[in-house]
C-alpha cells in the first residue's frame, strides 16, 4: 500500500476508533463538550443548568461531597455538580472564567478577589479547625519557638495556614523573618516532610494526618490551640449568580449546612462520610479521612459556619500585615450573610442512615 | 530553525535512486544472524535499570517510593477497577485530536511559510515567540476559553505540537534542493504540479522527523495537559495519586504506561519512514 493509502486507512480508522472508546469509556467527557456548544447558543435568559461548585479533595471542603452524595442518594440526583480541582490556582480560574458560579475557596483569597474587582460574596464557611503543623517525629522541634531559622510550607501564600503562623510568631513573640516560609501543593508536602527538606508542613487535612498515619510526623499544633474556630476555606459564589438564582443559593447553602450538622451529630456519620467521600469523590485511602475526622473529633469541625463579622476583620487585619490585602474591602463588601442567617433559621442535620447496600 | 541541521544535511546530500540500489541486499544479511539481539539488548537494559530500582529503595529503606514490584500491583488494581484503558483512552483521545489539528494546521503553513520568504519574515519571530513557552503558562488561558472541558487539554497538546510541526515543514522547503526545481522547471510544470509532485515529496521525509519529534512533544505534555480538572487520563492518573495520600506506586504505574505508549508511537511513526516516499531521504544515514 502506498504512504498515502496508509496514510488515510490508518488515521481515518484511528480518529474513528479512539473518539468511539472515548465516547465509551469516557461518556462525561462528550456529555462536557455538548455542555460546552450548548453554553454558545444560550444568548438571553437566566441559566436552569446545575451548579457547577469547585472543590478540592481536602477536609476544608467536605460538606460539598457529603451533600451531593445525600442529595444523590436520597433524590436520586444532585442539587449541584461538584467538580473536584486538583490545585487552588485550577480552581480559582474556573470560578473566573465564570464555569464554576459557585466554589469552595480560600478565604483570604476570596477577599483579595473582591479587592481585585471580581463579583465574589462569601455566603457560607466550609469548616472551622481543621488545620495542623506537622514537624518530622526525629526533629527536636517542641514549640513555636523551635521554628526559628527553619523552613515552614504553607499551601498558598492566601491561605489562612500562612496567616495562621503570623498570628502564632505573635502569640510566641517572634517576627516573620526568624522563619522561612514556602508555598507548596498540599499533596507534595508528606513527601517534603518525609525526606526532611522542609522543617514543617501545615496544610488542611487529610494531608497532614498522612504523616501521622504513615509514621513519620508528628503535631506540632493545632489550629485549635493557636486559633480557635480557624477557618482557612468558605463557600463563595458570583454575585449576578445570587441576584439571578436566590432560590438556588439557598437550597445549595440549606444542603451544605445540613450536611455540617449531619458530620457534626455523631462520630457514625463520619465514619460513614469517610468511606463514601473516600471511595467516591477523594479517591483516596478511607483510612486517611477515618483518622483526620475522628482523632481528636474536634480536629475539624463542621458547625457554626455563619459568617461571622469579627472573624474577617481579624484574617483582614493578618492579611493587610502580611501584605496579601491592600485592606479596602470590607465585610459587607465580601460577604452576604443573607443565606446563612435563613439556613440557620431552618435547617437540621440530614435525616441519613448512610448509603444504601 | 533547529531542524535545518542534520536533517538538512541529509536531504541534501541524498541521492535518490542511486543510494537506493545499494541499500537493498546486504543490510539483510548483515542484521540476519543477530536479529534476536534488537529484542535481548533493550530487555537487558531495562532488566538492569529494574534491579538497579529494586535495590536502591531496598538500600534506602524508604516506606515512600515504591518498589517495582509495588507498581506492578498498582497497575493491577488500575486493570481490576477497570481504569487502566479508560484512562488510556482519555490520554490518546486528546493527543489524538490536539496532535492531528496540530498537523492539519501546521504541516500546510509551514509549506506555506517555506516557499513565500515574505510569510516567513512576516510570521517567524511570532512563531520563535510562542514556540517555547510551556503548554503549563497556557493553562490559565485555556480554562478561560474553554472550561473544565475535553477542549482544554487538547488545545494544551495542539499548541505544544503545532509549532515543532510548522517550523520543520517551512524549513523542509527552504532546505530544498535548488536542483529539483530547475528541473521541474525544463519540464514546465504548473504551480500546482511542481507543490504535488516535487515540493510536498521532496519535503516529506523531513516532514515525518518534524511530526516524530512533535508527537514525543504532544505525549509528553499529556500531565501537564490533564492538569486541569478532567476526571480521567494518565496525567489525571498522576496527579490524582498525589492528592490521594501514599499512592506513589500509581504515580510511578502513570509515568510507566506513558512511557511504553511513547515507546509505542514513536515506533508507529517510524513505520512511516520505510516507505518509499520517505525512505529515500533517509538513505544515507544506512
Amino acid at each position: 500500500m502506498s504512504l498515502r493509502n496508509t496514510l488515510l486507512f490508518f488515521f481515518a480508522g484511528w480518529f474513528l476508533a479512539i473518539s468511539l472508546l472515548q465516547a465509551r469509556l469516557n461518556p462525561e467527557s462528550i456529555r462536557g463538550l455538548q455542555d460546552y456548544v450548548r453554553s454558545f447558543r444560550k444568548t438571553t435568559g437566566v441559566s436552569t443548568d446545575q451548579f457547577k461548585i469547585g472543590f478540592l479533595p481536602v477536609t476544608c471542603h467536605l460538606t460539598c461531597p457529603v451533600t451531593d452524595f445525600i442529595n444523590v442518594q436520597t433524590t436520586g440526583h444532585g442539587t449541584f455538580e461538584p467538580v473536584r480541582f486538583n490545585s487552588w490556582p485550577e480552581l480559582k480560574e474556573a470560578y473566573l472564567a465564570g464555569y464554576t458560579p459557585a466554589t469552595f475557596i480560600l478565604a483570604p483569597m476570596a477577599i483579595a478577589l473582591r479587592e481585585q474587582g471580581v463579583p465574589i460574596k462569601i455566603v457560607y464557611l466550609g469548616h472551622r479547625d481543621g488545620t495542623a503543623v506537622m514537624v518530622h517525629k526525629d526533629s527536636q522541634i517542641y514549640r513555636m519557638e523551635d521554628l526559628r531559622g527553619k523552613r515552614i510550607a504553607v499551601p498558598n501564600r492566601y491561605s489562612n495556614q500562612r496567616l495562621i503562623f503570623f498570628r502564632a510568631l505573635k502569640n510566641a513573640g517572634m517576627t516573620i523573618d526568624q522563619i522561612q516560609l514556602l508555598e507548596m501543593p498540599p499533596p507534595d508536602m508528606p513527601a517534603a516532610l518525609y525526606s526532611k527538606s522542609v522543617d514543617a508542613i501545615c496544610s488542611g487535612e487529610p494531608f497532614m494526618g498522612q504523616t501521622e498515619l504513615d509514621g513519620y510526623g508528628r503535631v506540632l499544633w493545632l489550629t485549635k490551640d493557636v486559633w480557635p474556630n480557624f477557618i482557612s476555606c468558605v463557600l463563595a459564589v458570583r454575585e449576578d449568580v445570587i441576584a439571578t438564582r436566590r432560590e438556588d443559593v439557598q437550597a445549595l447553602v440549606d444542603g451544605i449546612a445540613k450536611s455540617g450538622k449531619w458530620l457534626d451529630k455523631n462520630m457514625a456519620n463520619r465514619m460513614s462520610a469517610a468511606q463514601f467521600v473516600s471511595k467516591n469523590y477523594y479517591m483516596q485511602d478511607p483510612r486517611l479521612l477515618t483518622h483526620v475526622l475522628s482523632k481528636p473529633p474536634d480536629r475539624v469541625k463542621y458547625t457554626r459556619l455563619s459568617p461571622l463579622q469579627p472573624d474577617f476583620e481579624e484574617i483582614e487585619a493578618l492579611g493587610v500585615e502580611s501584605g496579601i490585602l491592600k485592606g479596602t474591602a470590607h465585610f459587607a463588601d465580601y460577604v452576604d450573610p443573607s443565606f446563612a442567617e435563613a439556613a440557620t433559621a431552618k435547617v437540621e442535620a440530614w435525616n441519613f442512615a448512610g448509603p444504601k447496600p | 530553525m533547529e531542524f535545518r541541521g542534520t536533517e538538512a544535511v541529509s536531504t541534501a546530500t541524498a541521492d535518490p535512486p542511486a543510494r537506493k540500489q545499494d541499500d537493498d541486499a546486504p543490510p539483510e544479511r548483515r542484521r540476519e544472524p543477530h536479529a534476536w539481539l534488537k529484542l535481548a539488548l533493550p530487555l537487558a537494559v531495562a532488566g538492569i535499570f529494574l534491579l538497579f530500582w529494586d535495590v536502591a529503595v531496598r538500600v534506602s529503606a524508604s516506606d515512600i517510593f515504591p518498589r517495582p514490584m509495588d507498581v506492578v500491583r498498582g497497575i493491577g488494581e488500575l486493570v481490576q477497577k477497570d481504569l487502566l484503558l479508560k484512562y488510556i483512552v482519555a490520554s490518546l483521545f486528546r493527543v489524538t485530536w490536539g496532535f492531528g489539528l496540530a498537523v492539519l494546521i501546521g504541516v500546510p503553513f509551514g509549506l506555506f511559510l517555506g516557499w513565500f520568504s515574505r510569510a516567513y519574515q512576516a510570521f517567524n519571530p511570532m512563531i520563535q515567540i510562542f514556540r517555547p513557552i510551556s503548554p503549563i503558562a497556557w493553562i490559565p488561558v485555556a480554562i478561560l476559553w474553554f472550561g473544565i472541558t475535553e477542549l482544554a487539554p487538547i488545545f494544551l497538546i495542539f499548541l505544544a505540537s503545532v509549532f515543532p510541526i510548522t517550523v520543520s515543514a517551512s524549513a523542509a522547503v527552504q532546505n530544498m534542493q535548488p536542483v529539483y526545481l530547475r528541473a521541474a522547471q525544463n519540464f514546465g510544470l504548473s504551480r500546482l504540479q511542481l507543490f504535488r509532485r516535487i515540493i510536498f515529496p521532496s519535503c516529506l521525509p523531513q516532514i515525518i522527523t518534524g511530526l516524530r519529534i512533535a508527537l514525543g512533544i504532544a505525549w509528553l505534555v499529556v500531565v501537564a495537559a490533564e492538569m486541569i480538572a478532567v476526571n480521567s487520563g494518565l496525567g489525571y492518573l498522576i496527579i490524582d495519586a498525589r492528592n490521594a495520600g501514599k499512592r506513589y506506586d500509581l504515580v510511578v504505574a502513570g509515568m510507566i504506561m506513558i512511557g511504553l505508549i511513547g515507546l509505542v508511537l514513536d515506533l508507529l511513526v517510524r513505520r512511516l519512514e520505510t516507505f518509499d516516499e520517505v525512505r529515500w531521504g533517509y538513505a544515507n544515514r544506512g
